[in-house]
């Protein structure tokens, strides 16, 4: 399937990478192709910067460029736009300034190339996919940057697509696992359950603006944690609040999870300790860099999150710019044996459905017409 | 006579307007020679340069010479586009950003800075935040009008957004060596995405340095503003004040 068929059902859709020069870019241009052949009108923003020359940190990485169809709606900076020399129709000047200009929202009156950067912050991402929405567009593409995730929160997106690629490692099976892992986090099971400890933790979720931290006990009794107590993740601390026997209770953390708490953790477990299950908003507040979810699980650590985005595919890059590549079937292959129910594309290799009628030609060829067969 | 700036081309200046004379300098690895002077000419005028003149030479070492040169630049900036509308700050001195604050804010400017992560170059930092200060200027430490806390260096994101999140933090300044590895890079995106999942995103300012942090790469990262080379502090106090001033509205 195509990668406009698998993310057809969100409406906003996150383009989430896993690091620099994963492919994400390459992605949506691929998305955007398609969307543009099926008639569908776009909106188009980014988290960070989209469609420029050179990559940011090795300017000797040459990205590929942008090309939207007349009619798409956009969120870009004012001087991001006035350099595109398209012609367009203001929506709504935003509140969102970022470093390279105030963020606007129009429509395009004409097609071709332009450089995307709207807000930064996940919250105006959401007010601009609304207004995109609002304004008709069919779907909302909200490409990421780096290794950001915060727009892959289920406030902002309703599915999302992640880009992994040969830049992750070295190794084949270093780039299995650091994607295992990045998928495993963003499917966190959902904390299920109808027995009085889920239910009570989900409705304290719900409420006070998804930030209250406290330990739910399995008899549903609530004990509030004194603020800020897991972004310091005080072993002592947690030694202190937790009972001896904690098992069958919730710790709800109402905002990060840095990683030294779940460390934290696994040393009062080896202690002898038994543990709460870990509850989260959802997967993008969990910051893990050693070890994944399921290390953790091993662990005895259970984390569960109360809502997310389903990941809709994987896409993969094989080749690491400047560096090395490997061979896209083997690489898909060893992730398709590593991951379950999840459609992996490769959508610059040969196999990958190509449009089914003639491609409009793109604002970078010179071709004056289609004429030359695919 | 003194003519009107062009401001839709603006190109470097020496003795008149518009003659866009440059003066430049670089080192050469060849032996000081008539043929290491030829090669510079035509290094400069592949550059771009036209006119390209060498006003000095000298050995720097065996097999190295260098170069003063001159040139004159055919391209010019539209400088128009980049005011007003777009993201641009003309620079206030201490007294100007101090008055500003008392004026505009009202307050104090709470600023929470650190080197995160395994960094362990704290100077940066120290530069903006500390009294001492950099090149002849107080660091914010000095100023009447913020309130500074500076962690050092190797503090995990997490207790430093506690710390901001504590003290009522307008702005939090970290300060990374950005390489091409990606290690850095993730310790920066990590903080701001801490900050979004504590839903403070909107309450507070983020800034970062560091000696190749730009503007473009601020925004990938997800920062309101980076700063590089050549920033002295009053530089990052006129942005916190002017930001906070814009942003004070929508907090309110």
């Amino acid at each position: 399937m195509r990668l406009s068929e698998l993310s057809f059902p969100a409406r906003r859709l996150a383009l989430i990478g896993l690091a620099k020069n994963t492919g994400k870019t390459v992605a949506l241009t691929t998305l955007l192709g398609e969307l543009e052949q099926q008639g569908r009108t776009v909106g188009v923003t980014s988290v960070g910067r989209d469609g420029e020359e050179h990559d940011v940190i090795d300017a000797r990485i040459e990205k590929p460029r942008v090309a939207l169809a007349a009619g798409s709606l956009l969120a870009t900076t004012d001087e991001l736009l006035r350099a595109s020399g398209l012609p367009y129709e203001l929506l709504s000047e935003t509140e969102s300034r970022t470093p390279l200009g105030r963020v606007l929202v129009v429509r395009l009156e004409g097609a071709g190339i332009v450089e995307v950067a709207g807000p930064s912050a996940a919250q105006q991402v959401r007010a601009v996919s609304e207004l995109m929405l609002h304004h008709d567009a069919d779907q909302v593409l909200i490409d990421g940057a780096i290794d950001r995730r915060a727009a892959s929160a289920p406030e902002v997106c309703d599915g999302l697509v992640m880009a992994t690629g040969a830049v992750l490692g070295s190794e084949i099976e270093e780039i299995v696992t650091r994607t295992a892992e990045a998928v495993e986090l963003a499917r966190l099971p959902l904390l299920d359950g109808d027995d009085g400890v889920a239910a009570r933790t989900r409705e304290l979720a719900e409420g006070h603006g998804g930030h209250l931290s406290a330990l739910v006990a399995g008899d549903g009794s609530v004990q509030e944690l004194p603020p800020r107590f897991a972004l310091r993740a005080d072993g002592a601390a947690l030694a202190e609040l937790l009972p001896v026997h904690a098992a069958g209770s919730h710790l709800l953390v109402g905002g990060a999870v840095p990683e030294s708490l779940l460390e934290a953790l696994v040393e009062l477990h080896r202690r002898g300790r038994e543990l709460p299950v870990v509850v989260v908003g959802d997967p993008t507040r969990v910051f893990l860099s050693s070890h994944g979810v399921g290390w953790y699980r091993r662990q005895e650590i259970e984390l569960r999150a109360t809502r997310s985005a389903p990941l809709l595919a994987l896409t993969v890059n094989p080749v690491a710019p400047r560096s090395h590549s490997f061979d896209s079937r083997e690489l898909r292959g060893r992730l398709d044996h590593a991951l379950e129910d999840l459609p992996i594309l490769d959508v610059c290799a040969p196999e990958y459905p190509g449009p089914d009628i003639e491609p409009s030609p793109d604002g970078t060829s010179g071709s004056p017409d289609g004429a030359s067969a695919p | 006579m003194p003519r009107e700036v062009d401001l839709t081309a603006v190109g470097p200046y020496a003795d008149h307007l518009g003659d866009g004379l440059v003066q430049m300098s670089f080192t050469l690895p060849v032996p000081y020679s008539l043929a290491a002077r030829r090669a510079a000419l035509e290094l400069a005028a592949g550059m771009g340069f036209e006119e390209p003149e060498v006003v000095h030479y000298q050995q720097l070492t065996e097999g190295y010479t260098y170069f003063v040169m001159y040139g004159r630049c055919t391209v010019a900036i539209d400088f128009s586009a980049m005011q007003g509308e777009g993201f641009d700050i003309e620079y206030m001195n201490e007294d100007e950003v101090e008055r500003f604050v008392e004026e505009q804010i009202g307050r104090r400017i709470v600023v929470v800075g650190a080197s995160t992560g395994s960094d362990t170059h704290s100077v940066g930092i120290d530069a903006m935040l500390n009294l001492k200060g950099y090149h002849g200027h107080h660091g914010l430490e000095g100023y009447r009008s913020f309130e500074t806390y500076n962690l050092g260096s190797q503090v995990p994101n997490g207790v430093l957004l506690a710390k901001a999140i504590e003290v009522h933090a307008d702005a939090i300044l970290v300060s990374q060596t950005v390489t091409q590895q990606n290690l850095h890079v993730q310790n920066l995106t990590e903080l701001v995405e801490m900050v979004e999942a504590e839903g403070r995103r909107a309450q507070i300012i983020m800034a970062c340095g560091g000696p190749r942090v730009t503007n473009e790469l601020a925004k990938e990262l997800g920062y309101d503003a980076g700063f590089s080379k050549g920033t002295e502090p009053q530089h990052l106090a006129t942005f916190l004040a002017r930001e906070l001033a814009a942003r004070a509205p929508a907090r309110a």
